[in-house]
């Protein structure tokens, strides 16, 4: 059983992003990039499920710029088998990372994909269910548990309020949440023997991709400060605020 | 608590800028290092070092190592931490590939050990002092004794320390009484009690490794009667496996100002009989071989330095930012600010930041050599490389950790009340290091080490050729014309090598005829040459952003180089004409009064 | 012009997060629509003909959407996609599943998360969660939206809308949900809790922080947390601790009682949406962070709180 992961090269999660500006954007010129940490649990569930004797072969796969070979690499230091990268200078948004990863499947054939529930970036959750549709597979979203055998995987999602098992034929494609695992730290042997391991370059062009953006920023601005408190005078007043000023009640 | 990441960008610059991460490449046995591993390294041990030591690093301080009759519980996280350390491989970095290691440079384990013991260094001695212990089997020990323990503690299954302190044996170990017994099986029986034993008795692990001082029945007196012993705590079964225990035991562990979850042990060797051990080496050379392994302790506590000025400026940084106290200067009746807009908060961090970093640029371009001068294939080469390491070993040691108690207590300064409140995290700095000045050699037998042994016995030949490479960077600092920076650097720099040269022969005509007057100023000339050392780092740092920048880079990195260069010229360096003055000048005062008198 | 609106709802009721991005479908202009794909689902299509500004509500009564699982729902949206300019879902879990298969489906991106209609086609949403918001515009001919149920007011009542049946789409036979487990009695986890209630030293013992805390805590579905200080008394364990060495916490509402507001401390929950503080120290720091203190006795206003809320 083949497993792919898509992995993506965001801002480091504790790096505190700053609006640029002009408002074009956020400013991440020099910024510690990372491995997108739910792509990381999803590198870190296919390779238990191959350390499992479940699968047989993890290929890491990446769409964007040079530097994601970076995090293939990463990828493959926790034990992914082989690289893959879309290189490209595009903003690559979900819609078209699933094509691109779409035209991947149909040629590497995995028998599942496993990727981040969302990227801390752009916090889209979408590319995982995208691309089931793409490839009119069933999809388990958020998942916290994932059990695979006999062309069926059985796995247990969060959903609002509780948990959910989902019983689905496979080929599918799976997204992680934060409990599905913890991943592992990489070991120095691993580390240095992920600079080995193949890494294959393609463009979106060789995969017949069309990845134009369907979406503009138009502008990004700093998230409205919090305002200044207020004394209340008593219950009643404190109740009538959190009701119908703050609403959190 | 403060969040640790590595700096792993200054760490690059200087590991690719300042010490030629290329040049250690090409050298034999370093083929597979390139830029690329090296970042990926970095990125992972800072994984481990943010992730898993540093939030344990509190909680250690706190708990401590308990002592329980005759046994050693590490403090809560310990045990689990190690085993995910060795597991993780990281023991093995440095190690021979023949037992397991990745072979990897010194500039290499340099700056991850910096982050072990950044992000926590009362846990970062138990390795540390593990691989001196297989550094010392590596050299000197029999071939029984590198298969019996070296894959063991390459792998971090078992630990190691080493045995050198006695009661009345501190920093003169020629007084060294423990006895070593022959049997006629070729093993010794052990006697005696050793003290201030790191990790000597722990949870962690089901073997510990003692390397042992000890004297011979029939040896001379004085530190050439003085042999080296493998005594492990659990004898090895046939098998290898560890078996009977070894009548070695940890009778108290002390109550200490810093490094509180580092067990520092009292070992009884032989009270029920004798604690049997093996020679490493020949009989009587103990010292000597200790010796070689002196000089990593030596640069690894140095480090401690650097890393632990690192964490406090990292901690004190991050609460300048944070904490708003009044307005901004200047500014009346204007919002209140961040307290890193006070003037003076400016310059306790630039303080901190800038000797942090000449003190990494020092350290990692020693290791950088250090590589050199065991691998470069020309002996003319490695001889200059080891000479250079020679000299700068005792700076690096006593240099940076000078510096980072002075660093650690600004950084308790920058947080005002609070940094006096051990719940903010910042006074663990500051007692954490006050011990790196102390083991392994305090500043005053590094500084009678720099200006004997290390300067006057060979006529200053490598410092003054230190001081004429030094020297070379004047003319590339003056081609940046009027640049205001470059100028103070410049300026700054050539009053330092001269404040230095003057202190330099000073010492060379002082000590052969008074010692003790070259001795009054043997620690301020060793910070001097680390602080004009400093500088020159910093300076050369200063010069490749600028290159760099003309070459069109962005990277803010480049410019903050610059300006932490010029503050270090400016707030650091003239210090050296100080301390020069006193190399010079201050015997007179320091030795004429009487015991009586004081 | 018509927007779909896809009803988040447990057949038989609706769930509130549709009522929210009901109004953020109205604001884009056009007639609203709601679709309700369940399995006897009459009680939940119901509630939606009696909303405000729904213009229709279309129903898919099926046993294959019983569950409604995303292959079997999207298929469905894309079927009867025809004639809408907008397909909006709630930015919930099943929201979240479903609405990026369906745009997908229609080969059109997909927007997140809105907190802001600026116009048919331009819409704020948060990014590097919540560090800034981006203002996207879409190219598309349809636009498929999940919307953050928080940043708008839920639809009000007195609609009549017309209830139609659709057709359903073929089970695809995919998926099968065998089982879910909904936790809804026990308190919710710290770090993942909606609504917080916090207390410290200024409760004075541990009796107190239970016997004042708890009641309130229950009446809001809260979590229960504290200040170090209250942690360093004993009042509770550890895992309590809300602060800089603590727990790092964001929730919805956070009610600070008998805190001080020692800087660890705030600094594990400042990023909360709204802050309570309840001491009798007007001098507290805790006030400055909170967007509403109320100074008084502990003893008399938390129980008069939780009575009030409950």
């Amino acid at each position: 059983m083949k497993i792919l992961v898509p992995v993506k090269r965001v801002v480091d999660y504790n790096v505190k992003v700053r609006v640029k500006a002009d408002g074009t954007g956020v400013d991440i010129a020099n910024v510690k990039m990372s491995m997108n940490p739910f792509d990381e649990i999803a590198v870190e569930e296919a390779v238990r499920l191959k350390e499992a004797g479940v699968a047989t072969e993890v290929v890491a796969v990446s769409c964007g710029v040079a530097a994601c070979q970076e995090t293939i690499r990463a990828a493959m230091a926790i034990g992914a088998d082989r690289g893959i990268l879309v290189e490209s200078d595009a903003d690559l948004q979900p819609l078209a990372v699933a094509k691109l990863l779409k035209a991947l499947c149909d040629k590497e054939q995995p028998t599942v994909v496993i990727c981040g529930k969302q990227a801390i970036d752009d916090d889209s959750n979408q590319t995982g269910q995208m691309l089931a549709a793409l490839m009119g597979w069933p999809q388990a979203t958020f998942a916290s548990k994932v059990a695979l055998s006999d062309g069926v995987a059985n796995v247990t999602r969060e959903i609002d309020g509780g948990l959910e098992t989902l019983e689905m034929k496979l080929p599918a494609v799976i997204t992680t949440d934060l409990r599905l695992n913890e991943p592992r730290y990489a070991t120095l042997p691993n580390i240095m023997k992920a600079k080995k391991k193949p890494l294959e370059t393609v463009k979106p062009a060789d995969l017949g991709v069309d990845v134009a953006p369907r979406l503009t920023t138009l502008k990004v601005a700093e998230p409205p400060k919090r305002s200044a408190g207020v004394r209340v005078a008593d219950v009643a007043q404190l109740v009538d605020k959190l009701k119908n000023e703050a609403k959190v009640i | 608590m403060s969040q640790y990441t590595a700096p792993i960008r200054d760490m690059q610059f200087v590991m690719r800028e300042l010490a030629g991460l290329d040049e250690v490449a090409k050298l034999p046995g370093c083929e597979e290092v390139s830029a690329d591993l090296v970042d990926a390294i970095l990125e992972e041990a800072n994984k481990f070092a943010s992730g898993v030591l540093a939030p344990l690093n509190r909680i250690g301080d706190q708990e401590g190592a308990k002592w329980d009759n005759g046994d050693v519980r590490t403090a809560p996280g310990w045990k689990e931490a190690y085993k995910q350390f060795a597991e993780a491989g990281w023991t093995a970095l440095a190690c021979e590939p023949e037992f397991g290691g990745q072979g990897l440079p010194k500039l290499v384990a340099t700056a991850v050990m910096e982050m072990w013991k950044a992000s926590n260094m009362a846990f970062s001695l138990c390795p540390m002092l593990t691989s001196g212990a297989i550094e010392a089997i590596t050299l000197r020990g029999t071939d029984e004794q590198k298969a019996a323990y070296l894959p063991k503690m390459v792998s971090g299954e078992w630990t190691g320390t080493m045995n050198l302190t006695e009661p009345q044996a501190g920093s003169d170990l020629a007084a060294v009484r423990t006895r070593a017994e022959p049997q006629p099986d070729g093993t010794y029986k052990i006697f005696g009690q050793k003290i201030f034993i790191t990790y000597g008795e722990h949870d962690m692990t089901d073997n510990i490794v003692h390397l042992v001082l000890a004297r011979l029945p029939d040896a001379p007196e004085g530190v050439k009667g003085i042999s080296l012993f493998v005594v492990p705590k659990f004898l090895l079964n046939a098998d290898g496996t560890p078996g009977a225990r070894n009548d070695v035991h940890c009778v108290s562990i002390e109550h200490k100002l810093g490094i509180h979850a580092s067990p520092t042990c009292v070992l009884a060797f032989g009270d029920h009989g004798g604690a049997i051990g093996t020679l490493v080496g020949e009989e009587n050379r103990g010292l000597e071989y200790m010796f070689i392994m002196m000089n990593e302790a030596r640069f690894a506590v140095g480090m401690e330095g650097v890393a632990l000025a690192d964490r406090a400026y990292q901690h004190a940084l991050a609460y300048a930012k944070d904490r708003v106290q009044g307005t901004e200067m200047g500014v009346r009746g204007g919002p209140k600010v961040s307290i890193i807009h006070h003037p003076d908060v400016r310059r306790m961090l630039m303080s901190m930041k800038s000797q942090t970093e000449a003190m990494r640029a020092l350290a990692y371009v020693v290791a950088a050599a250090n590589d050199a001068a065991h691998r470069d294939p020309d002996a003319a080469v490695r001889a200059e490389n080891q000479a250079f390491v020679d000299l700068m070993i005792p700076v690096v040691k006593g240099w940076s950790t000078e510096n980072s108690i002075d660093i650690a207590s600004t950084g308790v300064q920058v947080h005002g009340g609070m940094g006096f409140i051990e719940e903010t995290g910042a006074a663990q700095h500051l007692r954490d290091s006050r011990i790196t000045t102390i083991y392994e050699g305090t500043t005053a037998i590094q500084a009678n080490d720099l200006i004997g042994r290390k300067t006057a016995r060979e006529g200053g030949v490598t410092i003054k050729a230190l001081i004429a490479e030094i020297r070379g960077v004047l003319p590339q600092l003056a081609e940046h014309g009027s640049d205001d920076a470059f100028v103070a650097i410049r300026k700054s720099l050539e009053s330092g090598i001269v404040a230095l040269e003057a202190a330099v022969e000073y010492v060379l005509a002082t000590y052969g005829k008074d010692i003790k007057a070259a001795s009054v100023g043997s620690v301020p000339f060793l910070k001097l040459l680390g602080i004009v050392a400093g500088g020159w780092l910093m300076a050369r740092a200063a010069l490749v952003s600028s290159q760099r920048i003309a070459e069109g880079s962005t990277d803010e990195f480049y410019k903050t180089k610059i300006v932490t260069s010029r503050f270090y010229a400016d707030h650091v360096l003239p210090q050296a004409q100080a301390l020069s003055y006193t190399v010079v000048n201050g015997a007179a005062g320091a030795l004429a009064l009487d015991e009586a008198q004081f | 012009m018509a927007i779909l609106v896809i009803a988040e709802h447990d057949n038989a009721s609706l769930k509130a997060a549709t009522l929210n991005t009901i109004s953020a479908a109205a604001k884009l202009g056009g007639e609203v629509h709601v679709l309700v794909a369940g399995a006897n689902c009459g009680g939940a299509a119901e509630q939606a003909a009696k909303l405000a500004g729904v213009a229709k509500v279309r129903v898919a009564d099926a046993a294959h959407y019983e569950s409604q699982t995303a292959e079997n729902v999207a298929a469905l949206v894309v079927a009867n996609a025809a004639g809408y300019t907008h397909i909006l879902a709630p930015s919930t879990a099943n929201g979240k599943n479903v609405a990026p298969r369906v745009a997908a489906l229609l080969d059109v991106a997909q927007i997140s998360d809105i907190v802001a209609v600026e116009s048919a086609d331009t819409f704020v949403r948060p990014i590097y969660a919540g560090n800034a918001m981006a203002t996207v515009k879409s190219s598309d001919a349809v636009k498929v939206m999940t919307v953050r149920t928080t940043a708008f007011e839920a639809a009000g009542q007195g609609g009549s809308a017309a209830v139609e049946a659709v057709a359903a789409a073929a089970d695809l036979g995919l998926t099968s949900v065998k089982g879910r487990e909904l936790t809804k009695s026990a308190r919710p986890e710290l770090g993942a809790a909606k609504i917080i209630v916090s207390g410290g030293r200024g409760l004075g013992n541990s009796e107190n922080y239970h016997k004042l805390l708890e009641p309130l805590a229950d009446a809001l579905g809260a979590a229960l947390g504290a200040s170090r200080a209250a942690v360093d008394a004993g009042y509770v364990p550890n895992d309590y601790q809300v602060g800089q060495t603590g727990k790092i916490v964001a929730p919805q509402l956070y009610i600070a009682v008998g805190i001080s507001g020692a800087i660890q401390h705030l600094a594990g929950m400042k990023d909360s949406k709204v802050i309570v503080a309840i001491n009798k120290d007007p001098e507290a720091p805790i006030f400055q962070v909170a967007d509403y203190g109320l100074v008084g006795d502990l003893f008399e206003v938390v129980p008069e709180l939780a009575k009030a809320v409950g």
